[in-house]
């Protein structure tokens, strides 16, 4: 297990790795910049901006720079004068030697706002974003599941078709249409809750059930499938023949292996959930980092975008890497190593 | 089962008690608040970084001006300074500032806005050192300010100091409270330049105590009539009143305690707005328009904006390089049907420059100088044309009518195509790019047509007309490749110009030759801005959108 853990953590360093590289030299070659502004910049602003932010310097170099401040941890003096070039997210004082601390993952600053650094962005929103999805993901399962299952119990039937269709329903009326609807009806009309905004649980409700009802659908199908897949096996058979009820077949015996697929699809839903939707944030005013991935690419906010994209890579990997532990415990055939 | 059902009735519980929580509070409004929203994109409180009127709006209310403007005839007025004199010769500008302006700062843990001390214990005071340290600042290159730009060509080494010589900036304190601006060349509107905010007063001690964190609140030094109470980034600033601010004639006590700031897209403001959560929204969703002037005609208000819409021709490439062809696209254009698309109370435009700023030529008041729609002066122009190349409607080489992608300029892409074929006979094509890979395009290898918008840094003339078309080539905002000296003449000599009618009478000259005579763009529209706010708030309409809060108020 110890040794298959390290495995995943440098598995986990290759993948960032290899994202950032391709997300850096495609990012470069979009034309434009951060300064290619409509309105054209005095030709030596636009220089020292570039200077500042070693714009001009040969694009490997620039990678090179980049991936020493992410990945290479540094023992320097703590700063006593903020700058954004040189704000590390993780800052731990070394004991027994004075004034010194250990300084790991420095994004770079904002070119869109010179005065935050990519990671006083990520401390900002990430929380948001990560509350907002695991309130979705939790809505998506309390629904989804449930209504996968009561539809592959009674397969064929009326209640397999009600939630078939609403699970249906959930996948075609995205959030741009739901969400706006909801709000609508419950904050402006009723006035039951706020319009827009984080932070209060009644702020939450309504992001929280329109991002997770459209994962809703998602998992209730998964799961329908995925179970009546598992009802035809012998081992459930052996389970009837034994005499034991059916909830105690289902949910001891069948659901554990039907949750498999299940799995697999929550977590890199879980990944994207909690790192920021654009779409839910922005229909509900909700201060998350799903927006920064959408306008630091129009805005060429190259840190900004690879901050964003290596942190969102960074979830991926590891909750494929949860994933696969859970496999583990659902069926004890998958061994890890 | 049973916990299960427990749980259920716990989270219904908790609904019940978080509704029944909001509806009973309500508390009793002591102190005016006024809420709005701006459109998601954190702000930059950094004077010398600033660059657009989300920004400079708070930073005209926390950092004042030398030289501020009436917002409703842009008429200068003083700001910081109470008045200034000239040079015979033009080129040095005296203010002389307010005494004893008090930097201050919200203090979190004493709930109040509190002068910020020196050393010795007595209040540090805004100082004429402030402004040079300020401007010395913006020019620094390691500073990275964009609009240093602007100032520079009106500042004695300015364009020396921004490429990092060592060089004596033509700005100076003569004592705490004179200050002099040294310019290389007259220019009647200097003193607007001067106020601009990448020239104001910058607390050296706060930057070099805290770095580039010094503009967030809790260290943000200020001395204007609101100081920064809270600020979260991307999602909500509050503006507080600053008790210590002398008030003056121009730039008065403020009347509203409390300004919050919330970030929101066009429709969830608006939402917002609806259920009572904002009292001033600065903009609309366009398709709302409609059903918000039939449900809320009081609230709405239609007033101008700072931006012009345009169509530039490239006049070094067939067949725009021809002037009958560019007059004859120009005319053939709809400009009444247009705006009538765009349905938002967009206001036909016959010149580039906005006839609300300064030495503005009106199309009303020069009607012979700006274009018009107009089908058969269309027509005879491209009979002109024909007949001078000697070509047929079918040998025109193929135009390509480029914008950048947004549903807005593709519908009026569109229209003027349908515009062209139907009154022309010609066929264009239309392509569109994002906006980055757009502005290198221009840059590069612009297309026969395509579209921008213009808005202005200052209200003025020059900001419009000189700043745009005063130069041309890849480093300049001028795509078309045309440019004349006599049109240079005009224009230089409209700068130096005191007098404001003999001043616009030559813009509208200038405006002659570059949107009628050569048709070097053809312009489309002026902006214009949708805001609602509510009948209980008591405001202007500030011709430059940069709203002066110091002089709201709240009904109550």
């Amino acid at each position: 297990m110890g040794q298959y853990a390290v495995r995943r953590f440098l598995y986990l360093l290759m993948v960032l790795l290899v994202v950032s590289a391709i997300t850096f030299f495609i990012m470069h070659q979009i034309p434009g910049g951060p300064f290619s502004t409509e309105k054209k910049l005095n030709p030596t602003v636009l220089q020292n901006l570039n200077q500042k932010y070693h714009l001009d310097d040969p694009l490997p170099t620039q990678y090179a720079d980049y991936m020493v401040d992410i990945f290479i941890p540094r023992v320097t003096s703590q700063e006593k004068v903020f700058s954004v070039t040189d704000d590390y997210l993780v800052n731990i004082n070394l004991p027994l030697v004075d004034d010194a601390a250990l300084r790991w993952i420095n994004f770079g600053p904002s070119y869109k706002s010179p005065t935050l650094s990519v990671n006083d962005i990520v401390r900002d929103h990430l929380p948001v974003s990560a509350q907002l999805g695991v309130l979705a993901l939790l809505v998506a399962m309390i629904i989804g599941i449930p209504l996968g299952i009561l539809a592959a119990l009674r397969k064929n039937t009326t209640v397999d078709y009600i939630s078939m269709g609403t699970a249906i329903l959930g996948v075609s009326v995205p959030v741009i249409v739901l969400g706006p609807t909801l709000k609508y009806i419950f904050a402006v009309e009723l006035g039951w809750v706020p319009t827009s905004g984080w932070g209060d649980f009644d702020q939450m409700i309504l992001p929280a059930f329109a991002l997770g009802f459209a994962q809703s659908a998602l998992l209730a199908r998964l799961t329908r499938a995925s179970l009546l897949q598992v009802l035809n096996e012998d081992y459930i058979r052996t389970a009837y023949a034994k005499g034991l009820r059916q909830r105690r077949v289902v949910i001891v015996h069948a659901m554990k292996n039907a949750m498999i697929p299940v799995m697999t699809i929550i977590g890199p839903l879980f990944a994207a959930l909690i790192t920021g939707t654009f779409v839910t944030e922005r229909v509900f005013g909700i201060p998350g980092l799903g927006s920064y991935f959408v306008t630091s690419i129009t805005n060429r906010d190259y840190s900004v975008i690879m901050g964003t994209t290596l942190i969102f890579a960074f979830f991926i990997v590891v909750a494929n890497f949860l994933v696969d532990l859970t496999y583990a415990w659902l069926d004890p055939r998958i061994r890890l190593s | 089962m049973h916990s299960r059902f427990k749980s259920v009735l716990v989270v219904c519980a908790l609904i019940v008690a978080v509704l029944g929580s909001s509806i009973g509070l309500t508390s009793a409004q002591d102190i005016k608040v006024l809420h709005t929203a701006y459109l998601p994109g954190d702000v930059i409180l950094d004077p010398s970084l600033a660059t657009w009127n989300n920004e400079i709006q708070i930073i005209n209310q926390t950092y004042p001006g030398l030289t501020t403007f009436d917002e409703n005839t842009v008429e200068i007025q003083p700001g910081l300074a109470t008045d200034w004199s000239v040079s015979d010769d033009g080129l040095t500008y005296t203010f002389n500032l307010m005494h004893d302006v008090p930097w201050v700062t919200y203090d979190a843990s004493a709930g109040e806005v509190v002068q910020i001390m020196d050393e010795s214990g007595a209040p540090r005071v805004v100082t004429a050192q402030d402004v040079v340290y300020g401007v010395t600042r913006t020019f620094d290159p390691a500073t990275g300010s964009q609009y240093a730009g602007v100032l520079a060509p009106w500042i004695v080494g300015g364009e020396a100091a921004l490429a990092g010589e060592a060089t004596e900036l033509g700005v100076a304190a003569v004592d705490d409270y004179t200050l002099t601006f040294t310019s290389p060349k007259a220019a009647s509107f200097l003193p607007m330049i001067y106020g601009m905010w990448m020239s104001r007063p910058e607390p050296q001690w706060a930057i070099e105590e805290y770095g580039d964190a010094w503009t967030e609140a809790g260290s943000y030094p200020s001395y204007g009539a609101f100081a920064l109470k809270e600020w979260e980034h991307d999602v909500q600033v509050t503006l507080v009143k600053n008790p210590f601010w002398p008030a003056t004639e121009t730039l008065p006590e403020p009347k509203l305690d409390e300004v919050v700031f919330t970030y929101l897209e066009e429709p969830a403001m608006l939402a917002a707005y609806e259920a009572g959560e904002l009292d001033w929204i600065p903009t609309i969703p366009l398709s709302d328009l409609p059903r918000l002037q039939a449900q809320y005609p009081d609230d709405l208000h239609i007033g101008p904006d700072t931006c012009t819409y345009y169509y530039g021709f490239n006049t070094e490439i067939a067949p725009t390089d021809n002037v009958h062809m560019r007059r004859a696209l120009s005319m053939a254009i709809d400009r009444a049907t247009i705006v009538q698309i765009t349905a938002g109370g967009q206001i036909p435009a016959g010149f580039f420059t906005r006839p609300d700023v300064a030495a503005g030529p009106s199309q009303e008041d020069y009607p012979d100088l700006a274009i018009h729609s107009d089908v058969d002066g269309a027509k005879a122009e491209l009979q002109a044309y024909l007949d001078e190349t000697g070509q047929t409607l079918e040998d025109i080489p193929s135009i390509t009518l480029m914008h950048n992608t947004s549903s807005a300029h593709a519908t009026i892409a569109q229209a003027v195509q349908q515009m062209w074929k139907d009154t022309l006979g010609i066929d264009v094509q239309i392509s569109a790019q994002d906006a980055q890979t757009y502005n290198e395009t221009l840059r590069r290898d612009a297309p026969n047509v395509w579209r921008l918008g213009w808005c202005y840094d200052y209200p003025d003339a020059n900001s419009f007309i000189n700043d745009v078309y005063r130069t041309k080539g890849p480093d300049s905002n001028n795509h078309t490749g045309w440019g004349t000296d006599e049109f240079y003449a005009l224009l230089d000599e409209a700068g130096v110009t005191e007098d404001v009618a003999a001043r616009t009478e030559l813009y509208a000259q200038a405006e002659y030759m570059l949107v009628n005579e050569s048709a070097a763009i053809a312009p489309i529209y002026y902006y214009t801005s949708q805001q609602m706010t509510k009948p209980s708030v008591e405001r202007s309409y500030a011709v430059n959108r940069i709203e002066r809060l110091d002089k709201w108020d709240i009904a109550q």
